[in-house]
């Protein structure tokens, strides 16, 4: 039957991605279906239960000045805050927050129910409705038929989803549900680079048989983080310490003597694992000389004992798995509750997409998250919250939005897929980001959230408390730029103990608060500083602002050169084989690619500058008159 | 390869009467204008002696022919070189012939361009020719006969190859703050740094050279009208190279004139103007030499032995650019009455009896930076100048901020960007590559 109600945004899958997705769409004004084969497993974090970390935190963050919802869930359900790289720079620096599962879950789920404009439905989907090559909804394994105006998948691992142990192997999702395998087939089918990735997941093991007495503890910070620009401390429940031990060279011999059972090295998973986050068998194959491996033990919840060894991903038989965590310190009385598996799946390759993640092969239809060859919860909810925000831009007929890399880490992310394409589960990284100094965690808020408000997605209440954050900052910049220190007030005690050294001459408060060794709270105490602002994040803000000043200027300089590139499109239609004197490989590549814009083009690898020249110079000599006209106006 | 390209053709050899001509043809048509000519398929990288033909059979001239089938040839496609002999109207009359085979004349400097877009060469490289062309003497030759073969950019590549490394130690540390990776040894780092900064210096010495062989340094003659200036200019320019130019200046005070010292070409800029004035328009004559004299690399300022430094002189120096080196010269020894001694202040000479002209060019040339160590220049352009002395900025400035890691990080990043706009590219994944394949990353 034809559902009754009809939609403008069906987003197919309830993980990270298909949450923010829905919710984004939702805010955006758009009549929002969510479609999840089990509705208990919304918000279901599968591997590890931590949010954040060094370019991972960066993103939550931005989805958090966005109004998406997973770091604010993470301050109700995170039961261990630190914050990663504290002795380094501000850019740097990175939130991380261990979850209770239950807690995380139960966040997401009360945002969905509550969420205006979104509804919730429970079945699998098995084929996507399409008109020509437009999609108009889905069908589900009922035999329900959805329409929409937009469609957004965020399978994740379901699509014919394999999972390994050793030498046995069986169809799933994920441990305990099934796989997608109809929509699998049925996207095969369509025009879409398809490839196959793999990943894995440690034995889960019960709290009550480990002996912690023997490991190192690693308790969260104090004061503890707050991971939301709205959220605070008082919403955090009980906090727990993690603990770290190691594995042995007996543990080594242990996995050394189930390598021919392995299925990643008997050659059973064809798929390409993330060289990041390897199994603990890859570790000590690749790396044969280190005689000791770092595990940290995470606990999964406040009302479970069932913990989360992190760093022995594997899907080496039982029997190994056994025995390999019963010869880790602390761990020799271990009880395992869930054994370790690998999981292969399928993904498309995201050159396939725009940077809108909408698909070029299939209009209306967009990907996010794992699907598209991505890893890890918060690659996967950025990318949810875009191609939501994008599908209900348009069914609103309006344009899409694609963060730049010098605007957000979402913007990296994308433009990395887009142009690199994906050969092993993608994961972010602060070095990924060239423009790493302006894209911090601190001011995720105000690069994002006035954009995000504009779009729709940034309710009243962050909109007020983002508004007056902001004010503030500004009038207290101004205050400091006005405000005059001169050397003949100032006594050379007071200078040396705030600024290690006597003025020579008259300075504002702000030119010194640009000094490397220079902090706000000392500033403030010298005579005529006059009155500190009271909120930190405002002092803060306005103390990093000004020592990365100087840098920011530079970069600016960089982008605004980069500039004419981004804005130099390309058309669809272009047929790089016309294209005199590139090289076969290139025209290849760029006839795969089909980049937007000259920019892009020029960071596919294997486009040589060479390259882009012949390039930029049969576009001026108008081979399509609209595009000889953006260069030679 | 570049099927789609057209064919080009042009004399390779230089203009006018040589015992040798070479007529080069490149494009996917050349196997087939070379079949016609020869009247035989040549095999490729053989060399044939025969005979090159006309429309009706005739014989236009006899020599030797060489075919490179595409890729291995130097513009990457089908090549042929026809050599013949020397004289310009043979020459012409076969390439004659080969433009009515359907090739075209070869735009200057095609050839080159075509490689370097063929990826047969990086853009040093392609620079290299060309200035391997444009090079007039044979110093200059051979250094651009070394960025030819790629040394600048192996050197080049060295200094990034170091650069990367010391990334991928300082990015390690940034991104995996939790893995157990070796964390950066301080000392180790330092000590990276410090290499890859001397080697900078040491490379962007060269290229100083190199530049210096290439662009020449600017030169800024002071004195008064009548101490002999242009004298003294064509005795310094000496037999092998006459005044190469005399191009009157952009302002009726400034002439340019350039000579070359062992190779090593000099502007000079006779700034005779160069005087307390109150004629209005002279004195926006005064104004614009003065700007002139801003740019030069040194200024000579001479003076006749038989005058005495008058106080106009001290007004004229005094006016000049400090920062600007100087070198003071007295001419017209040759009329005193007793030889002056050696000083270490000023050098005499005699233009008209050649007396200490030798001494006054080596000073000359050691003045502007010239070490006359050939071994190891390459001809370095402006561009590559720069870019090795923003990569030495940046590297300072990396040193100073060992303390802030993710600003030391910057200043690198800025340093490979500056030095792979000489060569060529590299990503932030080549980056992570160098991490994963050194390091056990994998919490």
């Amino acid at each position: 039957m034809n559902f009754p109600k009809t939609f403008d945004v069906i987003v197919v899958g309830g993980g990270h991605a298909g949450t923010e997705a829905a919710l984004a769409s939702a805010r955006a004004g758009c009549n929002t279906l969510l479609l999840s084969h089990n509705i208990e497993t919304l918000g279901q974090m599968s591997c590890n239960p931590s949010i954040g970390g060094i370019g991972k935190g960066h993103l939550v963050k931005e989805l958090d000045a966005l109004g998406g919802a997973m770091a604010a869930a993470t301050d109700e359900g995170g039961i261990q805050f630190r914050i990663l790289n504290s002795s380094k720079g501000h850019a740097v620096r990175a939130t991380r927050a261990q979850a209770d599962r239950m807690l995380y879950k139960q966040a997401i789920r009360s945002r969905l129910e509550n969420q205006p404009n979104l509804w919730l439905f429970q079945q699998a989907v098995d084929d996507l409705l399409l008109e020509q090559d437009k999609v108009v909804g889905v069908i589900t394994q009922l035999g329900l038929r959805f329409n929409a105006k937009s469609v957004v998948l965020t399978t994740g691992t379901f699509l014919s989803g394999l999972i390994h142990v050793g030498q046995a192997n069986y169809a799933a999702g994920r441990a305990g549900d099934p796989p997608s395998v109809s929509l699998a087939h049925r996207l095969r089918e369509m025009n879409l680079p398809v490839g196959r990735l793999k990943t894995g997941t440690p034995p889960r093991i019960d709290g009550r048989t480990i002996n912690y007495s023997v490991m190192q503890e690693q308790p969260g910070d104090d004061p503890v983080p707050v991971f939301s620009f709205i959220g605070n401390v008082a919403q955090h429940p009980k906090q727990l310490p993690c603990w770290i031990t190691e594995t042995s060279r007996r543990t080594h011999d242990i996995i050394r003597g189930g390598l021919d059972r392995s299925p990643l090295f008997t050659g059973v998973i064809e798929g390409v694992g993330p060289r990041y986050c390897p199994s603990i068998e890859d570790k000590i194959t690749r790396f044969a000389d280190k005689d000791s491996h770092q595990i940290f033990l995470e606990p999964e919840g406040l009302t479970t004992h069932e913990v989360y060894p992190n760093g022995i991903s594997t899907s080496l038989p039982f029997d190994v798995q056994w025995e390999l965590v019963r010869s880790i310190k602390g761990l020799e009385n271990a009880h395992i509750l869930r054994p370790g598996y690998a999981i292969e799946y399928d993904y498309f390759n995201p050159i396939g997409l725009k940077n809108s993640l909408e698909t070029k092969a299939i209009k209306s239809l967009f990907f996010a998250g794992q699907i598209n060859g991505t890893t890890g919860y918060e690659e996967a909810a950025a990318q949810g919250l875009l191609a939501g925000l994008n599908a209900a831009l348009q069914v609103r007929e309006q344009d899409a939005w694609c963060p730049r890399r010098d605007e957000a880490y979402l913007g990296v992310l994308v433009d990395d897929l887009i142009t690199s394409g994906v050969t092993e589960p993608y994961r972010m990284f602060t070095s990924r980001a060239e423009y790493r100094l302006q894209l911090r965690e601190d001011n995720a808020d105000l690069r994002l959230t006035e954009i995000g408000r504009k779009l729709g997605v940034v309710d009243d209440i962050r909109w007020a408390a983002f508004d007056k954050k902001r004010e503030a900052i500004a009038l207290e910049e101004q205050r400091l730029r006005q405000t005059w220190v001169n050397p003949r007030i100032l006594s050379n005690e007071d200078a040396t103990r705030v600024l290690g050294k006597p003025i020579e001459r008259e300075y504002s408060f702000y030119e010194l608060l640009r000094r490397p060794d220079v902090n706000y709270t000392s500033l403030m105490s010298l005579p005529g500083a006059g009155v500190a602002v009271e909120d930190e994040k405002v002092a803060e803000q306005v103390e990093i602002t000004a020592k990365y000043q100087g840098y920011i200027d530079r970069q600016r300089d960089e982008i605004d050169r980069a500039q004419q590139y981004e804005t130099l499109n390309l058309p669809d239609v272009m047929n790089y084989s016309e294209v005199p004197g590139l090289s076969k490989e290139v025209q290849q590549k760029l006839n795969q690619f089909k980049p937007q814009t000259v920019a892009q083009a020029a960071r596919i690898s294997g486009v040589t500058p060479a390259a882009i020249s012949l390039l930029l110079v049969h576009l001026k000599r108008g081979f399509r008159d609209n595009v000889a006209q953006q260069i030679v106006p | 390869m570049l099927p789609n390209i057209d064919t080009i053709a042009a004399v390779a050899t230089a203009q006018g009467r040589g015992g040798v001509g070479v007529i080069r043809v490149s494009g996917s048509k050349s196997l087939a204008i070379a079949e016609t000519i020869l009247g035989k398929t040549p095999k490729p990288r053989h060399a044939y002696y025969t005979e090159f033909v006309d429309e009706q059979g005739q014989a236009i001239d006899q020599g030797l022919v060489i075919y490179f089938v595409a890729p291995h040839s130097y513009t990457g496609e089908d090549v042929v070189e026809l050599q013949g002999h020397g004289g310009s109207a043979v020459l012409q009359l076969l390439l004659q012939r080969c433009l009515s085979l359907g090739a075209r004349l070869a735009e200057p400097g095609e050839f080159t361009r075509r490689a370097y877009l063929n990826d047969k060469m990086d853009l040093a490289q392609a620079e290299g020719v060309a200035d391997l062309i444009e090079a007039t003497t044979t110093q200059a030759a051979r250094s651009a006969m070394r960025s030819l073969h790629g040394d600048f950019s192996t050197v080049i590549n060295e200094l990034v190859a170091g650069l990367i490394n010391l990334r991928m130690l300082v990015e390690a540390m940034l991104d995996f703050p939790e893995e157990d990776i070796d964390s950066i040894d301080v000392e180790k780092r330092n000590r990276q740094l410090m290499q890859i900064q001397s080697k900078l210096k040491q490379t962007l010495a060269t290229a100083k050279q190199g530049s210096l062989l290439r662009e020449g340094a600017y030169v800024a003659l002071v004195g008064q009208p009548n101490v002999g200036k242009s004298s003294l200019l064509n005795c310094l320019a000496g037999e092998q190279v006459a005044l190469v130019s005399d191009v009157p200046g952009t302002t009726r005070d400034v002439i340019r004139k350039e000579i070359q010292i062992n190779g090593i070409p000099l502007h000079i800029m006779d700034t005779a103007g160069l005087r307390a004035s109150e004629d209005v328009i002279e004195k926006m004559g005064i104004a614009l030499t003065h700007q002139t004299v801003l740019k030069a690399d040194l200024i000579i300022v001479l003076r006749s032995a038989k005058q005495v430094e008058s106080p106009e002189d001290i007004a004229i120096l005094a006016a000049l650019p400090a920062e600007i080196p100087r070198l003071h010269v007295c001419n017209k020894v040759d009329l005193m009455e007793t030889q002056p001694l050696p000083s270490a202040k000023e050098i005499y000479v005699s233009a008209k009896t050649g007396v200490g002209i030798q001494a006054l060019r080596d000073k000359l040339l050691q003045s502007i930076g010239w070490t006359n160590i050939e071994s190891g220049i390459f001809m370095a352009r402006e561009r590559h100048l720069l870019a090795l002395q923003q990569a030495d900025i940046s590297l300072n400035n990396a040193a100073e901020h060992l303390n802030f890691p993710e600003l030391f990080a910057e200043e690198l990043r800025l340093a490979q960007v500056a030095l792979k706009s000489i060569t060529g590219q590299f990503s932030a994944d080549d980056l992570l590559g160098e991490i994963f394949s050194r390091f056990c990353i994998g919490k």
